[in-house]
């Protein structure tokens, strides 16, 4: 068993556009993930009951549900449910969105009930309405210890993203199945993509160290 | 304004206080004139740290009514029926005129000694950045704190901090001071500078209702103490009469504690003083 990595080499060009993708869905989701995250987590803090409840119910529903069953649903049932199109663009950007979305809201709702409920009580005395106080005192706060657990749970996602090969998005995996296909060297394949995954997360996950350590310098 | 005397800038009226099950607060009446100091003791679980926090509504009552210097702030009676029916932004604008100091300090962490006492004046009251900001350097002079505003509450002792607090409430022009336990949380080396800081405060004309344990302060500042016993006032009068003569059997325990304290520290200092000579 040798290894022959110039099938990785010859077939460069098909995992960059691969590598591009995978980007671009990371990004984009990370984005809205990021987007409706803060409006769930904002609702689940609101004293508003139906509305916490509501925020509740999304965050189990994605959390608990296999995000690859999420996937295939969004692209196989959701159109037939709706009665619309849904291109697997779309489908992949809407279920990995709304997914990473959930864990995003949790941070946040975590974070913010992490807050001393000594800096509500005084930000309250001094007159400051519910807005002023989370975005003067509360929020500030509560962002510098989210910033670890956002940074772990954006480095899943890029890794989650590999999902959409399954609906057949042309990512870096998708890509890759598709070279070993037709070279019949799925051990180099595999073992290169796996190679670019970590090159490219390691110093994420430096990064996210040492904005930990700065998080707790700041306390 | 039907409640209150002419001269009160605050007045409680039948405050009652709930949590679940429990009856914090049992009816408690009382009115602050212009300039009076009211120190409230009482033991753990009596309801005089709860009674403080309902006069600003970080606690809201089950019912009762209290009116800051001529304006409604909350009226609901027995029934639940709220007849003041404020809008919230209504009830921050009342609020802004009483200012608080808590145990805990509770600073917020993420600004200067300064920012912390610019913030609600700048935030809440819209004013100037540049007037807030001389009158917070002014007011955190006063508190003995010129070469530490620009430092970050971690970076200053306990007793520095409450003073911060201070300040930051002083800076809102508040009508009436609120101290919840303001030196329970202190080393005992840092109480003296934060009593001295709410003695000055006092002597200048500031209304204060202080909940605290420190009865010599009392003793040297109060115009009225006040006793709470579960959850009602049990004696009310000049601290001499309510700590040095107490009446009530509860009060009586209560401040015989301290007492108590005094005599079994007497023979030391007594003691010390002897072999010193």
């Amino acid at each position: 068993m040798t290894f022959d990595f110039t099938v990785v080499t010859a077939n460069t060009n098909l995992l960059w556009q691969g590598f591009l993708i995978t980007l671009y869905y990371t990004v984009t989701t990370i984005v809205a993930g990021l987007v409706i995250g803060l409006i769930v987590g904002l609702i689940q803090l609101s004293p508003f009951r139906p509305l916490v409840w509501l925020g509740r119910v999304y965050v189990e529903f994605f959390r608990n549900i296999p995000l690859l069953v999420i996937v295939l649903w969004t692209y196989y049932a959701l159109p037939i449910f709706l009665g619309v199109n849904i291109t697997k663009g779309w489908a992949g950007f809407l279920a990995l969105s709304f997914y990473v979305g959930s864990f995003y809201a949790e941070i946040l709702r975590a974070g913010v009930q992490s807050i001393d409920p000594g800096q509500t009580d005084a930000s309250t005395a001094l007159g400051m309405s519910y807005g002023q106080r989370m975005r003067r005192i509360i929020l500030p706060q509560a962002f510098r210890r989210m910033v670890p657990p956002l940074a772990g749970q954006s480095i899943i996602q890029m890794k989650n993203t590999t999902l959409l090969s399954m609906i057949t998005v042309p990512d870096l995996l998708y890509q890759g199945s598709y070279i070993s296909s037709f070279t019949y060297r799925p051990m180099e394949i595999y073992t290169a993509i796996g190679l670019i995954f970590i090159i490219v997360l390691v110093p994420l996950t430096l990064l996210s160290r040492k904005l930990e350590k700065a998080g707790a310098m700041a306390k | 304004m039907s409640i209150g005397n002419a001269g009160d800038i605050l007045t409680l009226r039948d405050i009652h206080l709930r949590f679940a099950a429990v009856e914090v607060l049992r009816g408690i009446d009382l009115s602050v004139a212009q300039g009076e100091v009211v120190v409230i003791i009482g033991g753990s679980g009596s309801g005089k740290t709860s009674l403080l926090r309902c006069i600003n509504l970080l606690n809201t009552p089950s019912s009762g009514s209290i009116v800051i210097d001529g304006e409604t702030l909350f009226d609901v009676d027995k029934d639940g029926v709220d007849k003041a029916n404020l809008k919230s932004a209504e009830i921050n604008s009342i609020r802004s005129q009483t200012g608080m100091v808590f145990q805990q300090f509770n600073l917020f962490p993420h600004m200067t000694a300064l920012q912390n006492v610019m913030e609600a004046p700048v935030t809440v009251k819209k004013q100037s950045k540049a007037e807030v900001n001389a009158r917070a350097r002014a007011i955190l002079g006063q508190m003995g704190l010129d070469l530490h505003v620009d430092k970050r509450p971690a970076q200053l002792s306990g007793g520095q901090q409450q003073r911060v607090a201070i300040a930051r409430a002083l800076a809102m022009d508040p009508k009436v001071m609120l101290f919840d336990e303001p030196t329970s949380a202190l080393d005992p080396e840092l109480v003296g500078e934060v009593l001295k800081a709410m003695v000055a405060l006092a002597r200048s004309g500031m209304t204060m209702v202080v909940v605290t344990h420190e009865l010599g302060f009392a003793l040297e500042i109060a115009d009225r103490v006040i006793f709470i016993d579960q959850g009602l006032i049990a004696a009310d009068g000049p601290p001499q009469q309510v700590l040095l003569r107490p009446e009530h059997p509860r009060l009586k325990q209560f401040v015989g504690r301290f007492h108590e304290t005094a005599d079994l520290l007497r023979p030391f200092l007594e003691g010390k003083a002897a072999t010193t000579k």
